[in-house]
């Protein structure tokens, strides 16, 4: 099927990516999860499959991924929302994900503008305060969302607008090795978020754990919840036998 | 009429105020992040209703609020609720002094409280057991995931009101005590053993479509025989595709600290250079 969309879904979908940094910012929420954003995106554009499916894959490799300190990583949420919607209009999820993983990276360069423009805000309040202008402070940091929300919300909207038809004419003239290489792309992409992950957690000390929980799925097909319920109790017997060790109990 | 003219007196700090400032805390803290100052100016503004009661004469005004719009930064759901809780209970007493350096005090460790629990241990066990339900095209994955973040904007309430009645006392509770370290030990087993699980199951699919045809004979009639690379290796080690692949990016990353954007274009070299020669 090839058409557009109208206005309202590149308008809907922008206003989604503005509230959803906004609320980010504040309370923690996470419709900036690259899979609750691509869920609601294929509700948006009518096709929820594919939404999960290319969230999934970008919240796997974001695994590892947190904002230390302010730090910038891939926007997985603006990459979730662009791979769904350019991906529903035909490529499905081959090309959603040949659209979504550029796109976060990309954007990683708006979120530093974001982040930079902000700085305008604090000088302003600074000025606000020394004259003691409450309702200047207010406003200074009140409209400090101005560039979080926006720098999502344009390129959301200008991608999607402008985007799709040509972006759809380029998905549909793409070869077979290069549909072929996104797709082994996106089946081994997991392991980056994994990488990332097992970079963080203490693997000189607890990787046979990491072994016991490879052979119950791999050799011993024990679904997840099983493994899930065995770690449990792995992590406590572990906790208690080292407490008596210490004590010079056995 | 009585609560209001209280509410109107200037110096008194109702409840009301306190819950105002908590939920300009929870809504807005990062709103005006930025590289310079960062949180300031969204504590600044979260604390106003207070500074506004406390410091009715406007010369100790500017001043408070200038005190407030230096440098903060901490993890905004775990870390900063306890934090702001104790220093609006410390500028009610107009100890202000002792506000700058609980904050500076405080942010770094509870930066690191906060983010480890929610980047390293939470998030990631959720994430997985989330994107697997999500790849197979069942929604619940998704309201996990969205549920998460609002466990984490519900918590700030109850961390707020505990750091509000600790006040000064936040500093002994949290550094105090081994329950910290017994904590983390059960979650990082119980995280590197159920990812021990999720490599092969999530990454299930990266598996070769190469097959051999053999041409043998029996008893005198030539007979094809068509043997899957997978199945071989899948007898020597299983998901032994995933494990390349995990180990790979693992040791990119551990031994060369090569940054991940750098990772996932090596990882779609291999990806094209595999497919086109039909490996994988």
């Amino acid at each position: 099927m090839i058409h557009g969309y109208s206005i309202w879904v590149p308008i809907i979908l922008a206003i989604l990516a503005y509230v959803a940094i906004v609320t980010n910012l504040g309370p923690g929420f996470t419709l900036t999860e690259a899979l609750v954003a691509g869920w609601i995106t294929g509700m948006i554009v009518g096709n929820v499959h594919l939404g999960l499916v290319i969230g999934a894959t970008l919240t796997l490799m974001s695994l590892g991924m947190w904002t230390y300190g302010g730090a910038t990583i891939p926007d997985f949420m603006t990459g979730a929302i662009l791979g769904t919607a350019i991906g529903a209009l035909g490529g499905g999820e081959t090309a959603g994900l040949a659209v979504g993983i550029p796109a976060a990276i990309l954007m990683t360069q708006l979120d530093v503008l974001g982040r930079a423009v902000t700085t305008i805000f604090i000088h302003g309040a600074d000025r606000y305060a020394e004259k003691g202008d409450t309702r200047g402070v207010s406003w200074m940091h009140l409209l400090g969302q101005l560039p979080w929300g926006l720098s999502r919300a344009i390129p959301v909207f200008l991608a999607v607008w402008l985007g799709a038809g040509p972006i759809q004419s380029l998905i549909h003239s793409m070869p077979q090795w290069f549909m072929n290489g996104m797709h082994v792309t996106g089946l081994m992409l997991p392991a980056l978020g994994f990488a990332l992950l097992l970079n963080m957690l203490p693997l000189n000390k607890h990787w046979p754990f990491l072994i016991i929980g490879f052979v119950l799925f791999a050799y011993l097909n024990v679904p997840i919840l099983g493994i899930a319920l065995a770690a449990l109790a792995a992590s406590f017997l572990y906790v208690r036998l080292k407490g008596s060790a210490n004590n010079g109990e056995y | 009429m009585e609560n209001t003219n209280l509410e109107a007196h200037p110096g008194v700090v109702t409840p009301k105020d306190i819950r105002g400032a908590m939920w300009r805390h929870i809504i807005t803290l990062q709103w005006s992040w930025n590289y310079e100052r960062m949180q300031a100016l969204g504590y600044l503004w979260s604390m106003l209703p207070i500074l506004k009661k406390v410091y009715p004469e406007k010369e100790a005004l500017i001043a408070a609020m200038k005190r407030h719009l230096s440098f903060y930064n901490t993890n905004p759901q775990i870390g900063s609720p306890p934090i702001f809780g104790a220093t609006v209970a410390l500028e009610e007493q107009k100890y202000g002094d002792a506000v700058d350096s609980l904050k500076i005090g405080l942010m770094g460790p509870f930066a690191g409280i906060g983010d480890t629990l929610q980047g390293v241990l939470v998030r990631p066990l959720v994430a997985v057991f989330a994107a697997s339900l999500g790849l197979a095209g069942n929604w619940a994955g998704a309201a996990i995931m969205f549920l998460l973040g609002v466990v984490w904007s519900v918590l700030m309430i109850p961390l707020f009101y505990m750091g509000y009645r600790q006040g000064t006392g936040l500093v002994d509770e949290v550094t105090g005590g081994g329950l910290i370290d017994r904590v983390t030990n059960i979650a990082t087993i119980f995280g590197v053993m159920v990812v021990g699980g999720f490599v092969p199951s999530i990454m299930s699919k990266l598996t070769s479509p190469l097959t051999f045809h053999k041409t043998v004979e029996i008893a005198g009639k030539a007979t094809t025989q068509t043997l899957s690379l997978q199945t071989i290796l899948n007898q020597i080690l299983p998901a032994i595709f995933p494990i390349l692949t995990v180990g790979l990016a693992y040791w990119l990353v551990k031994r060369w600290k090569i940054s991940p954007v750098w990772i996932l274009l090596i990882l779609v070299v291999v990806a094209f250079g595999t497919s086109a020669i039909g490996l994988l």
